[in-house]
């Protein structure tokens, strides 16, 4: 292969990488835009959806040796599996907020914070106590279908990698942009206690907005489970720690950021462990991290300063 | 006190009783706090001493050396986390710097050829020559234990800083993320750089210590005592830190950081301090145990280590010395004996009820759930940690709280000249052509003005009229678009807010913003920030200028309390989150003349008080301006105003509209224009 063809493959790994990270990357922006939380239970939410999924997948009696399937059985099954594991996975984000981070909302500092760094541990440590701690074979329902495209190709699993990925991003825009629950967490970003009086109630919106962004977790999740045909318990903290700095690349708390930043760090994971090695592809993305939250907090595309005095 | 408590126990009231009564406890009533705390510490050191000896268990001795390592990381992170409030979730990024430092310089990892350069030293035996065969000879390092336990410790302190520079302008939550890059580099790096540190198999054949020819070897007991030694110097390092100028500083800065500049502290050099401090800490950390271990690998150092010392300090109360090394303690011993122990015990209940799952279950596994939990239970229900750091005061006495509020005899203050009431006026304060917009609107617009030397000047003006914004400019809080702004002749406009206080501005708040979790004393102490001297070392070792200087600064402080007669001085020792609003609105007057400003600028110091506590605040006003002390005053209540004011400027929209005698202003055609609005005109 030639180093153009060799770029234009990672150019293809790395834009279905971002979309998974995108999807992740949602969750984080959306819970930090309305109640300005980092949520590190956000890693775990997404790990545990692999295992939620792989549940969904085993009730259906599809196992890591299971045929791939074809056609519309295919497209039937997907359509069954998203929304269920998706609606498990944002009802556990709704278990979460509910417990564990609504008694904390509003306490200034650190303490919402280090509440969701214990949470991810006791999901990440319970996980390991009833999955065991080897990583389980995900079955490969998605036929291993490819197209060449010059010497690189593209496989089927990224084209419906991509083709979710962007339905669910548009429906997400069409909810925050064109319906009223919309508008009440703009509101509530804008100002909570403003958007209180007027009538929102806000304990309502801010968990619609967990069940929402772990949602898009859990469809992350999925996609994890068929793209890289395993889960463990510990898959969360790095690919999670990707999506949160896609998220700050965009602008935390930017929706379309979020997504830009994601298809961002995807290529940058792509093209970097290609050029530098994949050893240091966590040096890279990590500094990164570290060099846009320390001169560009706004993010890449973020219009206003999200430090607010 | 227990007494009405416990009046249903008439057996547990007796002992109580006869407890309370008793000689020793009569005399331990009467020590001083010192005298109590060096009687605690002899004892426990004792206990440290006596430990190997009366568990007599090498296993036990081990363990507790291990735990060691943990109180030293948990109290450096404390200084970072619990003093200065600076979420670190990278720490074990320093552990890993240090660690690596000592095994790094105490094992054959490095090859590097012979050079005459070794020579001194080879002499001073802190390398060795060896001779490869068909190939030029190679040193290696066994650099002392001691040496780079100090040299580690400046390593690591050199990256504190490195890394917590960039975080300097970050709010917590963003700086918790930046820490965690770096704690995630760290031992990424040292996975990848197989030269320096022989990768992901990690350094072997790290020399141990020795101390006058004795080898430490790999017996536990020396361990142990060099442990108890490091933990018991990084605990009196903890506490001298605490009480001083420096801890006061990182203190003010994790309770407000603003607020904390505008009395004086920089916090770019205390927060980098504090990153040094912490890391230094880890550096002793990190050598000691891999000293102990004699080997290092990438997996020592990960993130859930940092998440385990974060616990700790969580757990035992964030800020609270003996909370933190206590939780490191029983945090340490669940992970290496209690965990163990129960295993068994469950492992020998689950074999004879016939469970299998029982019988095989490793309690051990679970340790990274039980840190999760800890956390979200701290959280939730007891953030201040098992032992919080806020000493329980005793409420004031009936008698004391019912007392009729008396007022100083006598305005006086020991450092204030009063001023002559004569000779020519010299302006002190002079602003021209003062310009602030934020976004299209000018919060200052080209203002002029002079505060002469001695004055008590009124600044009001409708809601909005630009009037805090203009003490914002002058004390360097909001950065001017033009404009110069001189004190006694010199430019001040442009320095930092530390700087401006230094320079004799002093400044309350319209919403009071005290230390809510420090007391009266402490916050003002703080005020007194500018005027000491002490730097981290000067509050470690306590020589006796900084002894002087600190007794000083407590009597400044009381006599600062003392004009307002009996109002503060009895509520010395409470947190001022538990004040009145009045009293803390003194508190926070107070604080700004601990500064010994030249000029005080007073923002709205009578709202939220009574008409007889404003007159009682505007005669010490008056008062503190006859001391020699230049006050500029922004009020509503214009009654109060009119009143004490030697002059009165008018603002509004960022322009001064007026100027003059309060009789003048009051009369003055623009002023009630802007206050009521114009006048309609009748045709």
């Amino acid at each position: 292969m030639s180093v153009g063809e060799v770029l234009l493959q990672q150019v293809v790994n790395g834009v279905a990488l971002g979309m998974m990270y995108a999807l992740l990357a949602l969750g984080f922006t959306m819970v930090y835009g309305i109640i300005e939380l980092i949520n590190f239970a956000h890693f775990s939410v997404f790990m545990t959806g692999t295992f939620l999924g792989l549940m969904v997948l085993h009730l259906f009696g599809f196992t890591g040796s299971s045929a791939a399937l074809t056609g519309l059985p295919l497209v039937g099954m997907l359509l069954v599996i998203f929304p269920v594991t998706m609606a498990l996975t944002g009802m556990l984000g709704v278990l979460i907020e509910r417990i564990c981070l609504r008694p904390v909302r509003g306490i200034s500092g650190t303490a919402p914070m280090i509440t969701t760094i214990g949470v991810a541990f006791i999901l990440i440590n319970l996980v390991l106590m009833i999955w065991g701690p080897q990583s389980k074979p995900f079955p490969k329902i998605i036929p291993d279908r490819r197209w060449a495209w010059g010497n690189a190709e593209i496989t089927l699993s990224q084209v419906m990698l991509a083709v979710a990925g962007v339905t669910l991003m548009l429906g997400l825009n069409y909810l925050v942009r064109r319906t009223a629950l919309g508008k009440a967490m703009r509101a509530t970003a804008q100002d909570m206690d403003a958007a209180k009086m007027m009538g929102v109630d806000i304990d309502r919106v801010i968990v619609l907005t967990f069940f929402l962004g772990s949602a898009l977790a859990g469809a992350g999740s999925l996609f994890f489970g068929f793209y890289y045909g395993f889960t463990a318990f510990y898959i969360g903290y790095t690919t999670g720690l990707r999506a949160f700095t896609s998220a700050v690349l965009g602008g935390i708390g930017n929706v379309p950021g979020a997504v830009a930043g994601a298809l961002i760090i995807g290529l940058i994971q792509a093209l970097g462990g290609q050029i530098l090695g994949v050893k240091w592809t966590d040096v890279i993305i990590f500094s990164i991290l570290i060099t846009v939250m320390v001169f560009r907090p706004a993010g890449l595309f973020g219009m206003q300063a999200p430090q607010k005095a | 006190m227990s007494q009405g408590r416990r009046a249903g126990e008439p057996g547990v009231n007796a002992i109580a009783g006869w407890w309370a009564r008793a000689p020793w406890t009569l005399r331990w009533r009467t020590l001083a706090l010192p005298r109590r705390r060096q009687i605690w510490a002899g004892v426990l050191l004792a206990v440290g001493v006596a430990f190997p000896s009366l568990v007599g268990s090498a296993g036990y001795v081990d363990a507790a050396a291990n735990a060691f390592t943990y109180v030293l990381l948990a109290l450096g992170l404390n200084i970072v986390v619990g003093f200065a409030g600076l979420l670190d979730l990278g720490y074990a990024a320093f552990f890993a710097i240090g660690a690596y430092g000592y095994g790094i310089a105490a094992s054959g990892q490095l090859k590097i050829p012979w050079s005459d350069v070794w020579k001194p030293l080879l002499w001073l035996g802190q390398v060795q020559r060896v001779p490869i065969e068909g190939g030029p000879d190679l040193v290696q390092l066994q650099i002392s234990f001691w040496a780079m336990l100090v040299i580690g410790a400046t390593i690591c302190a050199l990256f504190g800083v490195l890394f917590g520079a960039p975080t300097l302008r970050l709010r917590g939550d963003y700086l918790a993320i930046v820490t965690l890059g770096f704690g995630e580099i760290v031992p990424v790096v040292a996975r990848n750089l197989d030269w320096l540190t022989n990768g992901a198999q990690g350094l072997g054949g790290v020399q141990t210590p020795r101390l006058f020819g004795y080898e430490f070897g790999f017996s536990p007991y020396p361990y142990y005592y060099l442990g108890l030694a490091l933990v018991t110097v990084a605990i009196f390092i903890s506490f001298r830190l605490q009480e001083s100028r420096v801890g006061r500083a990182w203190m003010a800065i994790r309770e407000d950081e603003l607020a904390a500049g505008a009395m004086g502290v920089n916090h770019v050099h205390f927060k980098l301090l504090a990153f040094a401090m912490g890391a230094a800490i880890a550096g002793f950390g990190g050598a000691f145990h891999v000293a102990k271990l004699t080997t290092a690998t990438p997996e020592m150092f990960q993130f859930p280590v940092s998440v385990m010392i974060l616990v700790m300090v969580v757990l035992g109360g964030m800020g609270s010395v003996r909370g933190v090394v206590l939780a490191a303690l029983l945090i340490a011993s669940l992970q290496s004996v209690i965990l163990q122990e129960l295993s068994l015990w469950v492992n020998a209940v689950g074999r004879s009820i016939g469970s299998p799952w029982l019988a095989r279950v490793q309690l051990i596994t679970s340790l990274e759930l039980i840190f999760g939990f800890i956390l979200v239970f701290m959280m939730l229900f007891r953030r201040e940690g098992l032992w919080p750091a806020v000493r329980r005061v005793a409420a004031l006495t009936r008698d004391q709280q019912a007392a009729l509020p008396t007022r100083a005899a006598e305005v006086s203050l020991s450092w204030a000249t009063p001023a002559p009431r004569t000779g020519p006026a010299r302006p002190l304060l002079e602003i021209q052509g003062l310009t602030k917009r934020f976004g299209g609107v000018a919060a200052a617009d080209g203002i002029n003005l002079t505060v002469d030397a001695g004055e008590l000047v009124s600044v009001i003006g409708p809601n909005g009229s630009g009037k805090t914004t203009l003490f914002n400019l002058i004390t360097g809080l909001t950065g001017r678009d033009a404009g110069t702004i001189r004190l006694g002749g010199e430019e001040i406009s442009g320095l930092p807010p530390h700087e401006i206080v230094a320079r004799g501005v002093a400044r309350t708040f319209q919403n009071i913003r005290l230390f809510n979790n420090l007391s009266v004393l402490e916050n003002l102490l703080v005020g007194e920030h500018t005027r000491l001297r002490a730097g981290a070392l000067g509050a470690i070792v306590r020589p006796p200028s900084v002894r002087e200087e600190e007794r000083r600064a407590v009597e400044s402080a009381l006599e600062v309390l003392g004009l307002f007669g009996n109002r503060l001085i009895p509520r010395l020792e409470h947190p001022v989150y538990g004040l009145s609003y009045a009293n803390r609105r003194r508190t926070e007057i107070s604080r700004a003349i601990m500064t010994r400003p030249r000029l005080l600028l007073l923002d709205e110091p009578a709202a939220g008080m009574n008409p007889a506590e404003t007159l009682e605040l505007m005669d010490l006003v008056k008062a503190l301006r006859g001391l020699g002390i230049t006050v500029v005053l922004i009020e509503h209540k214009l009654d109060v105003v009119m009143d004490v004011s030697d002059r009165v400027i008018v603002l509004d929209h960022g322009v001064k509209i007026a100027e003059g005698k309060p009789a003048q202003v009051r009369n003055d055609e623009r002023v009630i224009e802007a206050y009521l609005g114009r006048r309609r005109r009748v045709a």
